[in-house]
């Protein structure tokens, strides 16, 4: 029966509803549901992971993986409109596999994080410039401070969760999360 | 790991001050909301930390497309991962042959057959029953939702109609009923501009 060609044409209609029939369909074997979901969900996971392993080459693939992933455990998804922050927090745990996989005296890849740029109207040309700053500021972080900044405050973890993912004590990500803290302020202090 | 701790000058740590503010400023601490030290690092907190979402929001918007065989790659990979489900008999009038459809193959079938309506797109199905034992009668639930504006009642009912044609004409499970749940509306458009 190959009633899943008949799937297409319609694959632009569901791009209007919501995660949950989107998750509910892809459970169920809908291919034209996940991609949707993929097309959603693909951009911030895409520039999240960049932000995290510091190349957008490394982040295509890492996010890649993570979407195999995501269709093989979509059947565990207990609530569907949970999915975004369960896509980040699986692509959360590729981009850190694939940080520990690096051979560690190799040199890291050359960070190539995206400056937003400034093509915008005056009135947001100070804006801009904050989001810019916040953009050096988060490039100058030691590692592991940034890592555990964007698991926290871009992927949402909690801190139990961002020590099962980095493999650290609570105690220990708490710290760290509050050194990022205090250097990322420290830096954007001219915007206060 | 023996850095000291962030602390501010009035002794509270930025620790205490980003797990005050995860929590939404509760249970209310006035040893901080009267504090100016600890008002201005937790403005300086919220703001980085509403910054940090705009600028991934910005990344993601600015990001250039990943090439097609990016998209193709991901698709190649899950359609080798179908979901078969179970195997659902049909029957043959040669005892010796044996034919099956999956599940997954009837599922398919039943948002095919739904998605040729007009107004409404459908979520999840289930067959509930033992579809994978010869004559067991089957319920099917589905969920749906429906385009703003379209009337629910008939969509409904012409959603149970093309399924239960639908699997009549494709397949020998006894459909004791076809229930039919109305989760959500979508494409709504708001007219008005929110003030």
């Amino acid at each position: 029966m190959a009633a899943s060609e008949r799937e297409n044409p319609s694959s632009h209609r569901l791009r209007l509803v919501n995660d949950e029939i989107l998750v509910a369909r892809a459970v169920d074997g809908d291919t034209a549901a996940f991609e949707t979901l993929v097309q959603r969900h693909g951009p911030l996971m895409r520039a999240y992971t960049s932000r995290m392993v510091g190349s957008r080459t490394e982040a295509d693939d890492v996010v890649q993986e993570a979407f195999i992933v995501a269709w093989r455990q979509l059947p565990t998804l207990r609530n569907g409109g949970s999915v975004k922050s369960w896509l980040m927090r699986i692509a959360s745990r590729q981009a850190l596999a694939h940080i520990r996989r690096r051979p560690t005296d190799a040199a890291l890849p050359p960070r190539e994080v995206p400056v937003p740029t400034d093509t915008h109207p005056e009135n947001v040309a100070v804006r801009n410039a904050e989001l810019r700053a916040l953009s050096v500021a988060l490039d100058k972080l030691p590692e592991d401070q940034r890592q555990c900044w964007l698991l926290r405050e871009i992927a949402e973890l909690s801190y139990n969760e961002m020590a099962e993912e980095l493999h650290l004590s609570p105690a220990t990500v708490r710290g760290k999360l509050a050194r990022a803290r205090t250097n990322i302020t420290a830096q954007m202090d001219g915007w206060r | 790991m023996n850095e000291p701790e962030p602390t501010l000058e009035c002794g509270k740590t930025v620790e205490e001050l980003g797990d005050y503010l995860a929590a939404d400023r509760t249970p209310y601490d006035p040893t901080i909301e009267t504090c100016p030290v600890c008002l201005n690092e937790l403005r300086a907190l919220a703001r980085v930390s509403r910054l940090s979402g705009d600028l991934l929001a910005q990344d993601a918007a600015t990001l250039p497309a990943p090439p097609d065989t990016w998209l193709q790659a991901i698709m190649h990979n899950i359609h080798r991962e179908m979901r078969a489900g179970r195997d659902l008999p049909l029957r043959h009038p040669d005892p010796r042959v044996r034919i099956t459809v999956t599940e997954g193959a009837v599922l398919a079938l039943i948002r095919a057959a739904a998605d040729d309506l007009d107004g409404l797109i459908v979520g999840k199905c289930e067959l509930l029953g033992d579809a994978d034992r010869p004559g067991a009668s089957v319920d099917v639930h589905l969920t749906a939702s429906v385009r703003w504006g379209r009337p629910i009642p008939e969509l409904s009912t012409a959603l149970r109609d093309v399924v239960s044609t639908a699997l009549g004409r494709h397949t020998e499970l006894d459909i004791a009923a076809v229930d039919v749940t109305i989760e959500d509306l979508h494409g709504y458009v708001a007219t008005k501009e929110v003030r």
